[in-house]
């Protein structure tokens, strides 16, 4: 187990949400192209791709190179020649049979009502033309006809293929249980290999057969024959029971437990087969992919003693080097990393932190390679009360022959607050600079005092006033 | 730094003498008695004739230099004081100066520069590190 946190360390939600839906993508696939010649074209592209992918590792880039570009020109092949097969899957009325039924094609059509149908219609040498289609699509190869949407009978059948009938000259197409279509007009086969005795109905189911998955069965006018035509090739049919066979073939028409049973076992060893190629590929994105980053997050310092105060730090921000799969690391920035340190054990003075990757939160599949610097110094203080002495703080000149005898703040002394370690050497608070220049005579004025540290609070004075004592100056040599 | 003594006199030796007694019995067990006492102190311009020339509290740059002036009277062992100059609450420099009895007169003075604007404040304390007295002033313009 530990193994697999190993291989995929920081495995992701949205990772296991990605594996299963191309999972299922490809599953779907699978489910709806299977059987037909787009499935054996993807099939071929992926194996072109793996060669390529092999190639590249084994460093042949020509080789690599002209299996790009097969694949590209094959892909372009399979959509072009393949383009009925490719339509009829997605040109779907239903989207909940798109996205989650299997499709069941021709399971449900009553091939009694077909045969015998047939055969009657052969017995009475009335010519007819019945397409049964498969999975691909016919809207490009079939045209003109009437929508009937009928149910299935062996009236409706015989009524469509009655001389009199005007729609009896084209081919009923048979869906499920439904004749969804007659008089439609079918592509002519230009095959010269055909038979000189076949007729444009023949013909047309020949036509038909060459460019879809379809079956064709023609009733000849003249001979009452039944022929069945799939895949470019044709069967003369004997009786109704042989055509029935010939039906259930190519309808898939086996819907015992055992069918069930094997199709149940065929799609869960494709869904492991999907869920387990899409896995590789997420692994190999994912661990190929790998890159390096170094962001620089700042610190943020959580539980503090509320009595204590940051002084200084060395550092106030940390670089950290960070791997991860590329797309993750070039989505991450530094504001989606947080860089916690706990002071909850840190004492008044100089703190040594260890920064460890318990301290780093990371977005998912993202893992920490290293932190510089490991460590920080934090000093702290403890918040205290000081009575500290008010001075005024002066600036400028007094006129030549004035003396400022004396200056007194009052308050004399104001209390403040700060951390204990900033106040320790500080006796003092002083005002901001008072200018001597308009001063002539003895007075007082009102003075803002100037917080040093910028820390300090002042408890109840943020202004003093200051008396001041002005006389003329003595000159040198006269008595004091 | 400059010191002199003043001329004696027996009756006033005889006077100090029984303050400085009064002085010593008065101080509480524990603590050390005064070996001088501190009358008078300021900042001035300039010292002339063992006396300072007009005490300020603000000094300008262009006067060249500024005094400390501190007058002990009496002082009853030769003993030492020490002038310490601060820059708003950074310690600058400390001068030491010798008190001898009976009574002394000692001072410390600073060159001015340009850079030396700002409020400045001397501690005179004792050689026990006892705070005597503290001066504020300005150097300004």
């Amino acid at each position: 187990m530990e193994s697999v946190f190993y291989l995929f360390p920081g495995f992701r939600w949205q990772d296991a949400l990605d594996i299963l839906l191309n999972t299922y993508i490809l599953f779907r696939m699978y489910v709806l192209f299977r059987g037909t010649n787009v499935f054996r074209g993807l099939v071929a592209i992926t194996v072109l791709w793996g060669g390529g992918q092999a190639a590249h590792s084994l460093g042949l880039i020509v080789t690599n190179w002209a299996m790009q570009g097969v694949i590209a020109v094959a892909a372009l092949i399979v959509i072009i020649v393949f383009r009925n097969e490719i339509a009829g899957v997605l040109q779907t009325k239903n989207l909940k049979s798109f996205l989650w039924g299997i499709p069941q094609y021709q399971f449900h059509t009553p091939l009694d009502i077909i045969s015998q149908s047939v055969r009657e219609l052969a017995r009475k040498k009335i010519g007819a033309l019945i397409v049964l289609p498969l999975k691909q699509g016919m809207d490009s190869v079939v045209q003109g006809g009437t929508p009937l949407e009928g149910k299935l009978s062996q009236q409706l059948l015989k009524n469509v293929f009655w001389p009199g009938s005007p729609m009896h000259d084209g081919a009923a197409i048979i869906q499920g249980d439904q004749i969804i279509c007659a008089g439609a007009i079918l592509p002519l086969s230009k095959n010269d290999d055909l038979p000189s005795f076949f007729g444009t109905r023949h013909r047309a189911a020949a036509g038909l057969t060459q460019s879809t998955d379809a079956l064709v069965i023609v009733v000849s006018e003249e001979r009452g024959e039944i022929t069945v035509f799939k895949e470019s090739s044709y069967h003369r049919v004997p009786d109704a029971s042989a055509l029935k066979k010939l039906l259930a073939a190519h309808a898939g028409d086996d819907s015992s437990p055992r069918r069930v049973m094997k199709q149940t076992v065929e799609l869960a060893l494709v869904a492991l087969i999907c869920l387990a190629g899409v896995t590789g590929l997420w692994a190999s994105f994912s661990k190929g992919m790998e890159t390096l980053a170094e962001h620089e997050v700042p610190i943020e310092f959580i539980n503090p003693d509320q009595k204590m105060e940051i002084v200084s730090s060395s550092a106030s921000s940390i670089k950290l080097l960070i791997s991860g799969a590329r797309p993750l690391i070039k989505s991450t920035n530094p504001e989606q990393i947080e860089v916690k340190l706990d002071l909850s054990g840190a004492r008044v003075g100089d703190n040594t932190l260890d920064i460890a990757a318990k301290n780093i939160l990371l977005p998912p599949g993202i893992r920490l390679k290293k932190i510089t610097p490991p460590k920080l110094s934090v000093t702290l203080d403890a918040l205290v009360e000081k009575e500290l002495f008010v001075q005024p703080h002066w600036v400028g000149s007094l006129p030549d022959n004035l003396v400022m005898k004396q200056a007194q703040p009052l308050p004399e002394k104001i209390w403040v607050t700060g951390g204990g370690l900033a106040l320790k050497g500080i006796t003092t608070v002083f005002t901001e600079a008072i200018p001597l220049d308009q001063l002539i005579a003895s007075g007082a004025l009102s003075a803002k005092l100037v917080p040093d540290p910028p820390s300090l609070k002042f408890n109840n004075h943020s202004r003093v006033r200051i008396q001041y004592s002005i006389q003329e100056k003595k000159a040198a040599g006269q008595a004091p | 730094m400059l010191c002199f003594t003043p001329s004696d006199n027996i009756f006033k030796k005889s006077v100090l003498l029984a303050g400085i007694l009064l002085l010593f019995c008065s101080i509480p067990a524990g603590s050390e008695p005064a070996k001088a006492t501190l009358i008078q102190a300021v900042m001035c311009e300039s010292i002339e004739s063992y006396q300072p020339v007009n005490p300020s509290v603000v000094f300008p740059i262009s006067q060249g230099e500024v005094f400390c002036f501190s007058n002990f009277d009496p002082v009853l062992e030769k003993t030492i004081i020490f002038h310490k100059w601060y820059k708003k609450n950074k310690l600058i420099f400390t001068m030491r100066l010798t008190l001898v009895p009976p009574k002394w007169s000692s001072f410390s003075r600073i060159q001015l520069r340009n850079e030396d604007k700002g409020p400045w404040r001397v501690e005179i304390r004792s050689d026990t590190d006892r705070l005597l007295q503290t001066l504020r002033f300005s150097m300004a313009d």
